[in-house]
Order: C-alpha cells, then sequence, then structure tokens
C-alpha cells in the first residue's frame, strides 16, 4: 500500500488522487466498519489484562457467543514487532467466522489511577466540555500541573451523587498500550480488514456492571471494592446508589494494599458514610480470598457480601468486565437503577476509549461522508461516460450515415467540371438558336410570289400591274430583339367580278384568311397571322378606270387594260413586333 | 475537518461533467458541421444531378443540331456574292433560258436587316427577268440552298418589250460570319 500522507500537505489534486487511491485499493467505501466503534461490530476480541495474567474472548455478538481468544503474551503485548502471528491468527479466525470487521477491545486491570480536576471546574453544565478536553488539552484541566500528555490518558469520570467534593474526576491510563494498538491498526490497513480497537478501563467497566450484581437495595450507601492483583478500587456509592468518589489503591507487590482499612474508614467518615454495605468483587484469578472475612471482622456493622457477576459459559467469575461492557440496554436489565448507572452506560463514561487514533492519523482518510460521495460520484462517472459514449457513437453512426451516402464524397469539381461543360453545350445551342432565329424564314421570295399568285388567282378579273414589297427592321436600337414591318404595295385592275373578291379581302378577317392560306400552303411560319405579337393591316381602293372602254365580253382580251373598268390600290401591312419568335436578335453570334 | 470533500466535488463531480458537457458538446458540434457540410454538398450534389440530366438532354439536343450548325457555318464562311452568283448558274442552268435571265447584280453595303443587328452582313440585289413560275421555282431554289438571304426588297412589274417576261429585282440581305 502506497504511503499515504495528511491531506492538509497536498494540494488538492493530490487529495483528490489519494482520495481516490483509497477508495480504489481499500474496502473502506463498501465497509462501513472502517467508521464504526469496536463494541458496534458484530465480531469482537476482548482483552484483559490485569497484571500477571493476559486473557482474551472472541464474541460473536449475533450469536452471543463468548469463546477462548487467541493466545496473547505480554511479550507480544509489549513489543508490537512480534505482533504478526498474534494479529494473522485474529484475521484468519475472523474470517472463518463470515465476520468481515474486529472490534478489538482491551481492559486495561493492571493500572487505575484518578487525578483531579481544577477546582474552578465545579458546574455539572460543563462536563461535557471537560470531556472533551481531556482528550486534546488535559492539562487544562488537571490539577496536577506535571502531567506528561503524551505518557498517558486521561478521561472525565463525573461524580452523580449530590454532596460530591467535586463534579467529577479523571482517569488516568498510561499510553503503554498504544503501541500495540498502532500495530494492528497497521496490520488492519495492509490486509484492508477492518479492526477497530478500544482501550477501556476495566474497573470502570466492572463499576458500571455494577447494577447488574447488586440486588436491590437496603437504602443504604455501599462501596464496591473491586479487587485486581495489582490494585484494589473502592466506589462509595450513596443510599441512592449514585457515584460519591472512586479511590485506587495500589498492592505494591502485596496481595493487598497496606493501608486498606484506614483508607475505607476515613473516606467513609469524610463522606459521612455510616456503616455502609461492603460489596468485595473479586476480579482476578488469584487475589486476596480472605479479605471477604477480614471486613466482616473489621467492619462489624457492615453488610459484607462477595458479588459475583451472571456470566455466560466460557467467561470465569474474576473476568466479567469483557461481558460487561458488551452488555447492551437492549439484551440485558440491571438490577438496580440509579442516574449514575444510567449515564455510565448510556453516556458512555464507563466505556471511553483511552487510547483513540491519534487525530492527525484518522484525517488521513477521507470521512465516510466524503467515501460515500466520492462513490456516488464514480457512479456519476460511469453515468456521464455512457452519456459521453452514447452521445459520441450517435455522432459516429450520424457521420457514418452521412458519409456512406453518394452526395458526400460527391467532388465539387466534378459538379464545376459538368458546369464547364453544360456551359459549352449551352453556349453551342445558344449559338444554334442564335443562327436558327437569323436564318428563319422571315421574308422570303418565293412566299411572297407564292402569296402574290394566291390573291390573284386565274381568271379572277383583276391583273397585276405594279407589285413592290419591302421589308424593315424597326428602329429600336439598343434592344435584345427587334421587330420589323413587311408592306406589299399591289396595283392593277379590276373588273366588276373582282369587287366583291377585293372587298372582301379589304377586311381583317380576308387579308388573315388569305396569308393563313399562305401559311398552310408554303409553311412559311411569318404568313401566320393568329400569333398575337403580329399585326396586319390591308387597304383596297379601287377607282374607275378612266382608260376603260366597254367592250362584249369574247372581245375582252386579258391583258388589255381597256377592258377593265377599275384600278385597284392594295397596301398590305404585317408588323411583328420585338417579342415575335421571328424577331431579329441584335446580338453577335459568338 | 473534512479535507477531501473540496477536491471530490471539484475533480470527481464538476470537472468530470465539464468534460462530459465538453464531449457532448463538442459531438453535437461536430454532427453540426457535418450536417451543415452535408446540406452543402447534397445541394450541389442536386444541382450536378439536376444539371446532369439536362446537360444530357442539351446535350442531346446540340448533338442533333451540330452538323446542321457546322453545315451553315461552312456556309456562311463563304463569299457572299460569289456563291450567290455561283448557285444561280446552277440554277439557271437547269431552267429554261427563256424563262429566266440574270440582268443585273450588285454587292450593296450592310443594310436593311442586318443595320440593327452586331452580326456581318452584307447586301446584294439581283435583277432577273422571266416568267412569274420559273422565277419562283429560281428563288426558291435559291433560297433553300442559302438560307442566309433574307427578303429585302421586291419589285415587279412587267417587261415593256416581251409581255410574257416579267422584271424582277430583288434585293436580299444576307447573314454572315
Amino acid at each position: 500500500m502506497a504511503t499515504l500522507s495528511h491531506p492538509a500537505s497536498l494540494n488538492p489534486l493530490k487529495q483528490f488522487a489519494q482520495a481516490y487511491h483509497i477508495l480504489r485499493k481499500t474496502s473502506r467505501a463498501s465497509n462501513p466498519a472502517w467508521y464504526q466503534e469496536a463494541h458496534e461490530l458484530p465480531f469482537q476480541v476482548h482483552i484483559r489484562v490485569d497484571g500477571p495474567q493476559i486473557t482474551t474472548f472472541y464474541f460473536d455478538q449475533k450469536k452471543n457467543l463468548w469463546s477462548a481468544g487467541p493466545t496473547l503474551t505480554e511479550e507480544t503485548l509489549n513489543d508490537p514487532s512480534k505482533i504478526a502471528p498474534f494479529a494473522n491468527e485474529v484475521l484468519r479466525y475472523s474470517r472463518s467466522q463470515g465476520a468481515t470487521a474486529l472490534g478489538m477491545i482491551l481492559h486495561v486491570a493492571d493500572e487505575f489511577a484518578t487525578a483531579e480536576l481544577k477546582p474552578e471546574f465545579d458546574s455539572p453544565a460543563a462536563l461535557n466540555d471537560l470531556r472533551e478536553k481531556a482528550y486534546l488539552e488535559p492539562s487544562t484541566i488537571l490539577e496536577d500541573a506535571s502531567i506528561q500528555a503524551d505518557q498517558s490518558a486521561w478521561r472525565v469520570l463525573p461524580y452523580p451523587a449530590a454532596g460530591s467534593s467535586s463534579i467529577a474526576t479523571t482517569i488516568a491510563l498510561s499510553r503503554h498500550y498504544a503501541p500495540f494498538f498502532e500495530a494492528l491498526r497497521h496490520l488492519s490497513e495492509q490486509a484492508n480488514f477492518p479492526i477497530i480497537t478500544r482501550a477501556l478501563s476495566a474497573p470502570l467497566v466492572a463499576i458500571m456492571g455494577l447494577s447488574h450484581a447488586i440486588a436491590p437495595g437496603s437504602g443504604r450507601p455501599f462501596v464496591a471494592i473491586l479487587q485486581y492483583p495489582w490494585l484494589t478500587a473502592l466506589a462509595f456509592f450513596n443510599e441512592h446508589a449514585d457515584l460519591k468518589l472512586i479511590r485506587t489503591l495500589q498492592h505494591r507487590g502485596l496481595r493487598r494494599p497496606t493501608n486498606f482499612r484506614n483508607t475505607m474508614a476515613t473516606t467513609n467518615a469524610s463522606l459521612e458514610f455510616v456503616d455502609p454495605d461492603l460489596f468485595l468483587i473479586p476480579l482476578g484469578s488469584n487475589v486476596d480470598t480472605v479479605l471477604d472475612a477480614d471486613l466482616r471482622i473489621t467492619f462489624a456493622n457492615s453488610r459484607v457480601e462477595t458479588l459475583q457477576f451472571p456470566l455466560p459459559e466460557g467467561v470465569p467469575a474474576w473476568c466479567p468486565e469483557p461481558v460487561i461492557a458488551a452488555i447492551t440496554a437492549a439484551t440485558d436489565v440491571p438490577h438496580i437503577t440509579s442516574h449514575t448507572f444510567s449515564i455510565l452506560r448510556d453516556d458512555h463514561w464507563a466505556t471511553q476509549n483511552f487510547l483513540q487514533t491519534p487525530k492527525e492519523l484518522v484525517e488521513i482518510y477521507p470521512t465516510r461522508s466524503e467515501m460515500k460521495l466520492l462513490q456516488l460520484a464514480r457512479l456519476s462517472w460511469m453515468a456521464m461516460a455512457a452519456c459521453a459514449l452514447l452521445s459520441l457513437c450517435y455522432v459516429a453512426y450520424s457521420a457514418f450515415r452521412l458519409v456512406s451516402r453518394p452526395e458526400w464524397s460527391f467532388d465539387p469539381s466534378t459538379a464545376q467540371a459538368a458546369k464547364g461543360r453544360i456551359s459549352n453545350f449551352g453556349q453551342e445551342k445558344a449559338k444554334a438558336n442564335s443562327w436558327g432565329n437569323l436564318l428563319e424564314d422571315r421574308s422570303k421570295a418565293w412566299a411572297s410570289l407564292e402569296a402574290l399568285a394566291i390573291m390573284f388567282p386565274k381568271d379572277g378579273g383583276m391583273i397585276v400591274k405594279i407589285y413592290t414589297h419591302g421589308a424593315k427592321p424597326e428602329n429600336t436600337a439598343g434592344k435584345a430583339t427587334v421587330g420589323f414591318i413587311k408592306e406589299w404595295k399591289i396595283s392593277g385592275l379590276a373588273r366588276d367580278e373582282a369587287l366583291d373578291y377585293l372587298n372582301r379581302l379589304n377586311t381583317r378577317e380576308g387579308i388573315a384568311a388569305h396569308f393563313n392560306e399562305v401559311a398552310r400552303v408554303t409553311g412559311n411560319s411569318a404568313y401566320n397571322p393568329s400569333a398575337t405579337t403580329r399585326s396586319l393591316v390591308i387597304n383596297v381602293r379601287t377607282q374607275e378606270n378612266t382608260g376603260y372602254k366597254p367592250a362584249p365580253v369574247e372581245e375582252s382580251h386579258l391583258l388589255d387594260d381597256s377592258t377593265y373598268p377599275f384600278t385597284f390600290d392594295l397596301t398590305i401591312t404585317q408588323r411583328f413586333e420585338a417579342t415575335d419568335p421571328l424577331a431579329i436578335n441584335s446580338a453577335k453570334i459568338p | 475537518m473534512f479535507y477531501y470533500r473540496r477536491p471530490i466535488v471539484l475533480f470527481a463531480i464538476v470537472v468530470p461533467v465539464i468534460l462530459t458537457g465538453a464531449m457532448i458538446g463538442g459531438g453535437i458540434s461536430i454532427k453540426s458541421k457535418m450536417a451543415t457540410s452535408f446540406e452543402t454538398k447534397l445541394t450541389s450534389y442536386k444541382e450536378y444531378e439536376t444539371g446532369r440530366l439536362s446537360g444530357l438532354e442539351l446535350e442531346t439536343q446540340v448533338n442533333k443540331q451540330r452538323p446542321l450548325l457546322e453545315q451553315w457555318e461552312a456556309m456562311l464562311k463563304q463569299e457572299t456574292a460569289s456563291t450567290v452568283t455561283s448557285n444561280l448558274r446552277q440554277i439557271t442552268e437547269h431552267l429554261p433560258s427563256k424563262e429566266i435571265q440574270q440582268t443585273a447584280f450588285e454587292p450593296l453595303e450592310k443594310g436593311g436587316f442586318g443595320a440593327v443587328s452586331a452580326q456581318k452582313s452584307s447586301q446584294l440585289r439581283i435583277a432577273l427577268r422571266g416568267t412569274f413560275r420559273t422565277m419562283q421555282r429560281a428563288l426558291h431554289e435559291l433560297e433553300t440552298r442559302m438560307p442566309q438571304l433574307q427578303l429585302q426588297d421586291l419589285k415587279i412589274d412587267t417587261a415593256a418589250n416581251q409581255a410574257s417576261l416579267l422584271n424582277f429585282q430583288v434585293t436580299y440581305t444576307a447573314w454572315e460570319k
């Protein structure tokens, strides 16, 4: 596992990298045990150290089953470098029991000391502040100014009984077993298996357990005498079973403290306890067994009773602290109730952790909420990656669809080449059309002669003397197409029978019919009178022939002008507008 | 103390959201650009296809017209007066000489229909004497051979000494290349 640094020493990117590394390489995100307390875990190892003896138990909380724990020697406990076999055995067994985490709870029964608070702290409302300060800044609350915070740990214990000389005292334990816990935590990280440690003061736990051992009362004050191999702790309770004072007496190599009787007597006197009940609790396998008898003699007026904790099978009678610590309100009901016993358990005053993981080590790892946030973010990455991938696939699919169509691979230069080719064709066609326009049969001599022949049929009683025909363009400079005018002037002679014909011809319908006939016969479209872009006008003028000499019909020669009683002058004007198909293109042909 | 909260929010949420947004935005942008490009290509392609089809039609028309145009151009390149003279001689050789005689031929400057067109042209005046139908046949043949001739003026009157013959004075505008 990579070496982790405190996040305060890292820049944001490295902080994130470290958090992500922890997310990937550890089970902190998936196993909530990393963030739980040892006593909350379903599988626990309890270690009890009372000086001459080290006792261990496995506790399966789900099964409420206690069993003998792994072998732990004093040497292992005091030398963390030799912890591996013990730790491996614990891990192996825990895993074999299906545990995903382990609570390692150390009950320290080989030392117990009190230290008094400064007198100025006399407000019960300040207890929680004192509790916090005892952990962070013990020197600020303790009367003894010579304490060394790195050597010991202090935890506040309240005196709830009314009339106590102080609101609380502090219990001190050395940090003697801190390296053991540190080594366990290190192995835990290496194995990626949560081992959550907790160090409890065994006498405090035993005092908390008194509510399960003492029979409902006589209404008298009582003193609990906790008889450990190396020390004797005295807990003085008033008649309401509230704690007034705790004292500890070291045995100093003997089986009992030398000043025990004197201490008991003076403390009772100072607390104004008169013949309190004395409850003796042997808490070692080889403690002084005659103390009970001595107490009956010394304190003849007091009720002296040796207490036994109700313990499950597999746990010796002198070793009740692990069981007491594991008791929850839901699993057992105390024999006696008091404010003291309530707060000792419910507010965890008796189960305070004396060897908490140092804050700077805890802060190396993201908090549970941060791990959840990171885990959630990682899930969101997948969603975002899926979105991005889908969008890219969609783009790729769309692109594929586009590029697979023939239009995509179409080369614009092809269009240019095609345009050029079409343009060439267009020019050629325009050229052909232009020539076609100029070469149109707009004015042809043979067609004019045919028109003349049709207009004056043989034996029609008319003779043409002068025929002139002209065609001229209109004077409209600058136009793309130019119209033109065709004019016929015909002079001749006519007999009576021709007058009707000339009169019919001298009408719009008459001349149009004539032109229509010419167009039909010659196929020359210039004679088509129906086009709206053309106009056709005729004017026929007849006069008497001054040279006319009446003669019999049989004497009238066709070419004899004097046999024609009339002369006529006929003018036909046909106008083609500039929009007519036969109009002349004015542009030069390329 | 939540040392990791801010970097987690920054690098695990904000940055991926921005990157994802950028990728999606980039994808949409690329797609949009491709769509725009495709629309352009599609327009060009449609224009090309339309042009190609109309071009094929145009090509068919032009190919059909081309021999005629080449014939026209070859004809129009020839000098007008000599061509008319030559054609008239060839035409009159096949007609009765008594019924048609060329009496005059006069090339003129540009005028008539040619006056309003930038295209090169010339005028020529031909005087003929002959019978009506023979003259009509001759002029029909001449105008068929030389479609560039556009009748400008035509005057007909009777011949003074020969009653069966007519005097024709024909003025043409001839288009030239």
